[in-house]
């Protein structure tokens, strides 16, 4: 169905190749899935596809490029409309109408079908995609895994033979994730649909895809099953990086296969992994907080205390009450009904330097705090800010990334960069209380990593008080001490990581559906625990 | 070599209708100073099918994707300023909004967005009427002189402070010539026949200009002024990081980048 020949790829303004020699074919019906760090290509390769790379953004590509027949390099990207059906990261990005109907019909409009073809098709796809309760909801009202339905539906309408999809559920909670994968897995299956998809959470999508295409950071590129991928990549979920730890014979893809490679290391009582944490004095203190937005009750008599050196990781659906939460606790809201204290103070009477190296918050797209055209005006400004001296926040930051370039535009660069030029902006003021908003959307395993040592440095060895509100249950069982749970404006589970995590099993970590019933939520636990146990064997 | 699409630029073709409607659409502006007869009206109805005409006209040629997409955005963000001035005293923050978009993105482009924002802005102020055909044009040519304008003055790049005066010296003229036209297009039908400023019918050109200009400066400089200072105000204040913004995007469109399809060699540098 797509046959790439010898392809490589530059693009202007940039000597760097790209692609080198990439041959592959991917045959109809097949589900294959694109890993590769942020900025090895991951997106150009899906938009080399529908031509959109080069005819859209320029660029010199050798090689040939076909999609059920049709060369990308003779036709333009319209020509291929109907053949290819494509999906962005964010959903809200692309649509351009206001309800779900009018929005499945759209594409079908510019493409001059039938008025009775349209309606059918409609019909059709709200079926397929379970969207007909949904039909004349206004699509800003949806949930975010409705939303990407919408733009999944709105591409399938067409009915393409290829559906190509970037990062499709990396800003979903896991189970609106689950819910889009599913389906997706379900077309490939039901209607022979082929689809490509890249995502950076592997853990979620790496038991439906049928092969993989692993992009290296030197345009080296491999396509293969993914047991083999996997075997080598430094790209890998967390039960993969488990498997190679445990030195077992092969790696798997589900929590099923290593869970019955592994039944010989889960005989040993369970441990206590965690140890207990000593926290110090209360930084934030919530009391019987509501928050309303017309009709809508976003927080019903929150009451709760965030305490210095500790990360307190807050969950829930899209839509629970976390982001309310957090922009009570940074002071937005004037008109919250309850008390709020940090460090005794009212949030919204902080001002100036004072609130700066009170609290630190790093919103939902990090890049709503850049406002300077380079790296190094960024930073200049920070010290400015802060009563610095000059240079400190761009030392801060070359400790996170040491490659960063000073004068690139800060929205060129890569997510990871873009997070620590955030970071390095907000920490070299030391707040006492850090509150990120979904903090690992679209940032690669090395990215996180980073972020994780961040914060653990922040919270521990400065004993500053850290929030995060995810819907990552690895970065969560990575960082967390505690866990606050809400669902509907109500804190429904409040505790250690490991209560919360283990309570249930939809936000379970990979490591921890391996192991259960012992309590380990990740690799680094698991190896410990082992080693404990096996320990105490031999004594005994 | 081949490259991406360019931004939108004027057909032949479509410059000739252009120039043949602009011609209309100046005729029925300036009718009060040389027509003589009874049929005033055939002047509002060629400028409205003149407007029809050119937006037809641009609208079937080969406008890209991505220059229709900047002019649906900066449209929308303009048709979203201008109620925010409700009109009154001519407060209207759209102006600068035109000028600096068209500065960036040249006169054919700057053309088109005049055009498309005063038509989808009317729709939200409830300015659809006899005038909207007159006020479309006047936008479209203010957006072609902004977008006109030298980007080199003796072989260099006029940027910077240079360039807010520049621009600053358009906003003051565009407000002034805007509040002409519009007083031209009103001023034979709003004051009846009777008063000592009223337009003549067939009356000597020296004296309707006479009266026409003492109209315009009784009525309309307490609207002119105005829209002339918050225009200049808002270019001084917003075009700098304006400018950088669009020229970003400008850049990061691509337009005219080189593709080039190379049969399958090693092209690693």
């Amino acid at each position: 169905m797509i046959t790439f020949n010898s392809v490589s790829l530059i693009y202007p303004h940039s000597l760097r190749t790209v692609f080198d020699n990439l041959t592959f074919t991917i045959d109809e019906g097949e589900m294959v899935l694109v890993i590769g760090a942020t900025g090895s290509g991951k997106s150009s390769l899906l938009r080399l596809i529908n031509g959109l790379v080069p005819h859209h953004t320029g660029g010199i590509l050798a090689g040939d490029i076909s999609v059920d027949g049709i060369s990308t390099s003779l036709t333009k990207p319209g020509g291929l409309a109907h053949l290819i059906g494509i999906v962005g990261q964010n959903p809200a990005h692309g649509f351009v109408t206001d309800t779900v109907e009018e929005e499945l019909v759209f594409g079908m409009e510019a493409l001059n079908f039938a008025p009775d073809v349209m309606r059918k098709r409609v019909e059709e796809i709200l079926d397929l995609l379970s969207l007909a309760h949904l039909r004349s909801r206004s699509i800003s009202t949806l949930s975010g895994g409705e939303q990407q339905r919408v733009a999944i539906g709105s591409a399938l309408v067409m009915h393409p033979k290829v559906l190509v999809l970037d990062e499709p559920t990396s800003a979903l909670d896991p189970i609106a994730a689950e819910e889009v994968l599913s389906i997706l897995h379900r077309l490939v299956h039901d209607l022979g649909l082929t689809v490509v998809i890249s995502e950076h959470k592997l853990e979620r999508v790496i038991g439906f895809a049928d092969r993989i295409i692993a992009i290296s950071a030197d345009g080296k590129t491999e396509i293969d099953i993914p047991e083999e991928i996997l075997k080598k990549s430094a790209i890998a979920p967390p039960i993969v990086h488990l498997a190679r730890a445990l030195n077992l014979d092969s790696v798997g893809t589900s929590v099923r296969e290593v869970r019955r490679m592994t039944n010989h290391l889960r005989d040993f009582a369970p441990l206590i992994s965690q140890p207990e944490r000593v926290c110090g004095e209360t930084i934030v203190a919530i009391n019987k907080l509501n928050h309303v937005y017309g009709e809508k009750v976003a927080l019903r008599e929150i009451s709760l205390e965030f305490k210095s050196g500790e990360i307190t990781a807050v969950m829930g659906r899209n839509g629970a009450g976390k982001s309310t939460l957090f922009k009570s606790i940074v002071g937005f809201h004037k008109s919250t009904n309850g008390q709020i204290k940090v460090l005794g103070t009212d949030p919204t009477q902080l001002h100036g330097r004072k609130r700066l190296s009170t609290i630190g918050y790093i919103p939902q797209e990090p890049s709503d705090l850049l406002i300077h055209p380079s790296v190094a005006k960024e930073c200049a400004a920070s010290d400015r800010d802060n009563g610095l001296e000059d240079g400190s926040t761009f030392a801060f930051l070359i400790r996170l990334t040491p490659t960063v370039n000073p004068e690139a535009h800060p929205r060129d660069l890569s997510e990871g960069q873009r997070l620590s030029l955030v970071l390095a902006l907000i920490l070299c003021s030391a707040p006492d209380v850090l509150i990120m908003d979904e903090p690992t959307r679209g940032l690669d395993y090395q990215a996180k990593s980073l972020l994780v040592d961040t914060l653990v440095s922040y919270a521990r060895n400065l004993g500053k008080c850290v929030l995060i509100a995810t819907h990552d249950v690895e970065l969560v069982a990575e960082v967390a001490d505690r866990v606050v749970f809400l669902a509907d404006g109500d804190v429904v589970a409040d505790g250690p990581t490991l209560d919360v995590l283990l309570s249930s099993p939809a936000f379970a970590p990979q490591v921890a559906k391996v192991m259960s019933p012992a309590p380990w939520l990740t690799v680094k636990d698991a190896l410990r625990g082992i080693a404990q146990a096996t320990g105490k064997d031999s004594n005994g | 070599m081949k490259t991406t699409t360019g931004i939108y630029q004027l057909s032949l073709q479509s410059k000739i209708v252009l120039t043949i409607s602009s011609l209309v659409a100046l005729a029925g502006f300036l009718w009060p100073f040389f027509y003589v007869g009874n049929l005033h009206w055939i002047f509002v109805v060629a400028i409205a099918a003149s407007a029809f005409l050119l937006i037809s006209e641009v609208g079937i040629g080969s406008i890209d994707a991505k220059s229709i997409a900047l002019l649906g955005v900066m449209s929308a963000f303009i048709t979203l300023l201008r109620p925010l001035g409700a009109g009154a005293a001519g407060l209207e923050p759209i102006w600068f909004a035109l000028i600096i978009a068209a500065r960036v993105f040249g006169p054919s482009w700057g053309f088109l967005l005049g055009i498309t924002s005063m038509a989808t802005s009317a729709l939200l102020t409830g300015g659809v009427g006899p005038w909207l055909p007159y006020q479309v044009f006047a936008a479209g040519w203010i957006g072609l002189l902004a977008g006109s304008l030298p980007q080199r003055f003796a072989g260099k790049l006029i940027r910077g402070a240079a360039e807010k005066v520049l621009l600053i010296v358009v906003g003051i003229f565009a407000s002034f010539a805007f509040g002409i036209l519009m007083d031209l297009q009103f001023w034979p039908w709003v004051l009846g026949s009777s008063t000592q400023l009223s337009y003549i019918p067939g009356g000597a050109l020296s004296e309707n200009l006479t009266r026409f200009t003492t109209f315009h400066f009784a009525s309309s400089m307490a609207w002119d002024i105005p829209r002339a200072i918050l225009t200049s105000v808002l270019i001084a204040a917003t075009a700098t990081p304006f400018l950088r913004a669009l020229r970003r995007t400008y850049f990061k469109a691509a337009f005219l980048t080189p593709i080039e399809f190379k049969s399958a060699v090693h092209i690693k540098n």
